[in-house]
């Protein structure tokens, strides 16, 4: 009878669905906290992009690509069990960002938390989970005294502003050596929140050990002002050799321009973070933008010397229509990490993955970044990082810095504007 | 300090406080006329950015020659916000009149990012860029034009509201409404004008920035907090104050940047607009 | 039409439940640290409403610069904490003392400027304080202030376990401020406070000196604002200029207090239970896509108000029924504001 065939059919489709349901591991949930809204949206979507790609690639099987977990469906060390990742908006709000980071991992018993992009939502999410017995990695917030307070469930994969503004001084060297007119002095322009100032503290702690470089100004600007002559005449005034920039996108194009307005042509221009190697700041300046310098943690063109690089950029551009940029890359990095910790762990406890993270020792040849690989110190700090210098040539950003990795040399000094 | 630096901070902070004065004479008229003070004022300015900067990327025209289209745009757009939005919280309370257009603020911001996203966008080499040398002093073209347009409407404006039967009407209307009313002046409709010429008058110097500043949702915000400052400092419904409260304000935050400190270079700008509060409540000029 | 005793009756019975509710909440929301948490912002926000209404509502006078006071009580208090070891609830007295005569002396300039006037200068004050605390690095600058983590306990006015008693805190400071509010406005002082707002040049010439009341206004106002400050300082342990002297936060309180109804005493905790869920639940329903659809509905909503509301929610209660038992409860004003013939030419 008809019932009996309905039953019948029903009872062979529970049972397949058992069946399935019994082969897979359930999934492990990861929470991604991240600004999705708001002015740094694009960003924040950019980078959350990073880690979907990084899940995508361990979750599936990825036939030639030779990344770890490429090759399977899901997490071997946990009987193939899929990554689930969780993403929460925490609109660059300090506050907002540890209540979702609470709610994520009472409410949606995450097993690990990644996040934050601010480093002031860092502090305080990541607060959370060492209050909660959580793992917190961070692939892309860089202030320095995340990882300087004696924090046990805290791990951070990219480099603090600090280490980074060291490569400006090594770059400095680099272009000294053998030169009959070396490089003697330089000032800082810097914008006026956290990560601005803290460039500029940086670059000030390295006095001792560099001493053949003096500080001649240090110019901290408001970010989100209409107008920079004032600026831009103090720093004709001071004559530095040299001109380091920590800057977002408004104000790097504004600076360069005013730079062009008023001659002023040190011999070069060195920036920290992504806006004076951007595409808006590429196009805005069209060719003045050339033969500014990028201290950055990433670049395309790694490619050419490292295919897995030229893989992860290709599926990145299919699937999200964007260019990955180096935070993309760092983030995705950290999933990475993460995900190895937790097939090593080969369980969601907590304290497991807290541990294995601990233990990490990620070689260079397993990641996409021009890193020595991945080594956490006590302090959850990797320090196997290492730094590239890119310099916009003929409108596109090219690496020139460190040697081995260069793919064209260096122009320097700067030229003069053209007409 | 040698004279040249001075001369240059001079005019450096000549080109700004010019066009600080542009952006903040359509907000001043409009309160002069009818005591309203348009919250959204910067957005107008954001608007008429995003549309100089589209016309270039769409059809390639520079900004110079979108500049009067974009005025005569502006100028339907402020009658358009007028009737639909503020003629119903004219008769209304204070904070009514407040909040309708800093609801306004609020939802265009958010309109230019749902449209356009929250990216920069800048116009590279228009007509308008390069510099002018002066001797071995520099002024940069847009601040050059923005010295011209803004002298220009500023003039336009004073013939319109000093010297046209329109512009007496409109300050008749300014002057007591009520009274107006019964001579039979359409009250109405000089408020609307009011809002169009203020509009058009930020289109102006939002396609004057366009040329050397870059565009993007929250660009009003920079600026309008500056012209408030310009509009109480030069007093409420002056036109010669707000130019002339821009040129000082544009020089004080080029100095006070240059010898005191580049991040708190609008402190002294607040500080000498309190010191006026604190003094002359009016402002420098009163009203018209 | 029910009759006023039944009507009376049924609003007790109700506040009587509604009041229980609150009370035995966290007990079910044990698992659920987004809506803990979410009515502890509801409870925090509506005290803040009622500490701006008392200048801006009662008073008339629209401040768009409030957050100044909120951003300097956490300061106040957090450097107390931080640098001298004092105990936050000590914190609290300093907190609301420094913002009481901090708005004191920013009112003496500013009150003698009118409407619009008034508004922009609150605008500009704020913006200065907000630069300034940002370039000063023995405050933090932008780097902000990180609270130490002590021991938990109500000695510490810190939890970090169990957020719970934060709940009950901000609970108990509603209860407390809207009790004192309904007392005020129904005094003397309340009286004339809604008198200069409604016709200040009348109550001068009664002989009033209008600018000692709306200094005692921004007095009271400006303390219980920065009483939140040090209660948000110790809830979230970091502060830093854009969390606490932001712009944003000055436009909420106000929009709080003109949604639910300005110069009332359930207009802020009215304006405070509509707002927050709709803006914590619009940001997890919306977010991840960018497009700020929250903040465009937002704009939307203010102007229709303004529009349409200008009196707020609670006007929408303003059938002759509701407003007779309103004025026996002491909820709206004992008398209300009279109309003189001039009023008809006045524009307002």
């Amino acid at each position: 009878m008809l019932i009996n065939r309905i039953t019948k059919t029903l009872l062979t489709l529970v049972m397949a669905w058992c069946a399935h349901s019994a082969m897979a591991a359930d999934p492990v949930r990861i929470g991604a906290l991240y600004p999705l809204s708001g002015q740094v949206a694009k960003s924040g979507e950019d980078t959350l992009n990073g880690i979907r790609l990084a899940i995508d690639i361990v979750n599936n099987r990825i036939p030639d690509l030779q990344l770890p977990f490429a090759t399977g469906e899901g997490l071997p060390g946990l009987g193939n069990a899929k990554i689930e990742l969780i993403a929460a908006d925490h609109q660059g709000s300090p506050e907002i960002g540890a209540a979702e980071a609470e709610r994520l991992i009472v409410q949606r018993k995450v097993a690990a938390l990644i996040g934050a992009f601010h480093s002031s939502v860092a502090a305080t999410s990541s607060q959370v989970a060492e209050r909660l017995g959580v793992p917190y990695i961070s692939g892309e917030s860089e202030a320095t005294n995340l990882t300087a307070r004696g924090f046990k469930w805290f791990f951070r994969t990219t480099p603090t502003t600090r280490t980074q503004v060291r490569d400006f001084f090594l770059f400095l060297r680099d272009i000294n050596k053998g030169s009959p007119n070396p490089i003697r002095t330089f000032a800082v322009v810097n914008e006026n929140t956290l990560w601005g100032k803290e460039f500029s503290q940086s670059v000030q702690s390295y006095a001792a050990e560099f001493p053949e470089f003096k500080e001649v100004l240090n110019i901290t600007y408001q970010q989100g002002t209409p107008d920079v002559s004032s600026e831009v005449q103090r720093l004709i005034a001071a004559k530095p050799d040299v001109v380091m920039h920590a800057s977002y996108d408004a104000e790097a194009i504004l600076f360069a321009r005013t730079y062009k307005q008023y001659n002023f042509v040190p011999r070069g221009i060195m920036a920290i973070g992504a806006a004076f190697g951007s595409g808006a700041f590429r196009n805005a300046l069209g060719p003045d933008a050339n033969y500014f310098l990028v201290r950055d943690h990433w670049s395309r063109d790694l490619g050419a010397k490292m295919p897995v690089v030229a893989q992860v950029a290709k599926r990145y551009r299919d699937r999200y229509g964007r260019d990955m940029d180096g935070t993309a890359a760092r983030a995705f990095t950290a999933m990475m990490t993460l995900a190895d910790a937790i097939n090593r762990a080969g369980s969601t406890d907590p304290g497991k993955i807290r541990d294995a993270l601990a233990a990490t020792n990620l070689p260079a040849d397993k990641l996409i970044m021009p890193w020595n690989g991945i080594k956490f110190d006590q302090t959850g700090q990797n320090t196997l990082t290492s730094a590239i210098f890119i310099q916009i040539q003929n409108r596109e950003p090219k690496m020139v810095w460190p040697a081995d990795k260069a793919t064209v040399p260096v122009v320097w000094p700067r030229p003069a504007w053209q007409k | 300090m040698s004279e040249q630096l001075l001369l240059q901070l001079i005019l450096s902070g000549l080109g700004m406080g010019f066009i600080f004065a542009l952006v903040a004479i359509g907000l001043t008229l409009i309160y002069g006329v009818m005591d309203v003070v348009n919250f959204a004022h910067g957005e107008f300015l954001m608007i008429a950015m995003y549309a100089s900067y589209l016309s270039y990327r769409t059809w390639g025209l520079d900004p110079l020659v979108t500049l009067p289209f974009i005025a005569v745009a502006m100028f339907i757009f402020g009658v358009f916000v007028y009737y639909v939005l503020i003629r119903r919280v004219m008769g209304a309370k204070m904070n009514a009149q407040v909040f309708a257009s800093f609801g306004l603020m609020v939802f265009l911001q958010a309109l230019a990012q749902f449209v356009m996203g929250a990216d920069y966008f800048a116009i590279p080499n228009s007509l308008l860029s390069g510099v002018v040398n002066i001797g071995s002093v520099i002024l940069p073209v847009p601040q050059l034009a923005a010295i011209v347009g803004s002298s220009i409407a500023t003039a336009l404006l004073y013939w319109l509201v000093f010297r046209t039967r329109t512009g007496r009407t409109l300050r008749a209307a300014a002057q007591d409404r009520q009274a107006a009313a019964t001579l039979g002046i359409n009250v109405d409709l000089m408020y609307a004008l009011a809002w169009g010429i203020g509009a058009a008058c930020v289109g102006v110097a939002g396609s004057l920035l366009s040329n050397f500043y870059s565009v993007f949702p929250r660009v009003g915000a920079i600026f309008v907090l500056l012209a408030y400052v310009v509009v109480a400092l030069g007093g409420f419904g002056s036109i010669h104050g707000a130019l002339v409260a821009g040129i000082l304000i544009g020089l004080l935050q080029v100095f006070a940047g240059f010898f005191i400190s580049s991040e708190l270079k609008f402190v002294p700008v607040y500080l000498l607009y309190l010191l006026v509060v604190l003094v002359r409540p009016r402002g420098l000029f009163g009203r018209i | 039409m029910a009759s006023p005793e039944r009507r009376i009756l049924l609003g007790t019975v109700l506040a009587v439940l509604l009041a229980a509710a609150l009370l035995i909440a966290p007990a079910g929301l044990a698992e659920r640290p987004f809506e803990l948490r979410m009515l502890t912002m509801l409870f925090l926000y509506a005290v803040l409403a009622h500490g701006w209404n008392i200048l801006g509502g009662y008073a008339g006078q629209t401040s768009l610069g409030h957050g100044l006071f909120f951003g300097v009580g956490a300061y106040v208090s957090t450097l107390l904490v931080i640098k001298l070891g004092l105990s936050p609830w000590l914190g609290v007295v300093a907190a609301a003392v420094t913002a009481a005569a901090l708005g004191v002396l920013i009112g003496i300039p500013c009150f003698r400027l009118k409407g619009h006037y008034f508004v922009i200068a609150t605008l500009v004050v704020a913006e200065s304080a907000y630069q300034l605390f940002g370039g000063w690095d023995w405050v933090g600058g932008a780097i902000g202030l990180q609270l130490p983590i002590g021991q938990e306990g109500l000695r510490n006015f810190q939890f970090h376990r169990d957020k719970v008693a934060y709940y009950y805190i901000a609970l108990a400071m509603l209860v407390l401020v809207t009790t004192a509010v309904w007392f005020m406005q129904r005094s003397r002082f309340g009286f004339i406070l809604r008198a200069i707002r409604d016709d200040e040049e009348a109550v001068r010439s009664l002989g009033f000196s209008t600018l000692y009341y709306k200094l005692a206004a921004m007095a009271l106002s400006a303390g219980l604002v920065g009483i939140c400050g040090v209660f948000y300082a110790q809830y979230v342990l970091f502060i830093d200029p854009h969390s606490v002297l932001s712009l944003s936060l000055s436009v909420l309180m106000a929009l709080i207090v003109i949604l639910g109804g300005a110069g009332t005493v359930a207009g802020p905790i009215l304006g405070a239970a509509i707002l927050l869920p709709l803006s914590e639940y619009s940001r997890v329903i919306f977010s991840g896509s960018g497009r700020n659809v929250d903040l465009l509905i937002y704009g939307l909503m203010i102007m229709v108000i303004a529009v349409y509301r200008p009196d707020g929610l609670m006007s929408l209660f303003s059938s002759p029924g509701w407003t007779r038992l309103a004025r026996r409860m002491g909820l709206l004003p004992a008398v209300p504001p009279s109309r003189t013939n001039a009023d008809q030419w006045k524009d307002n």
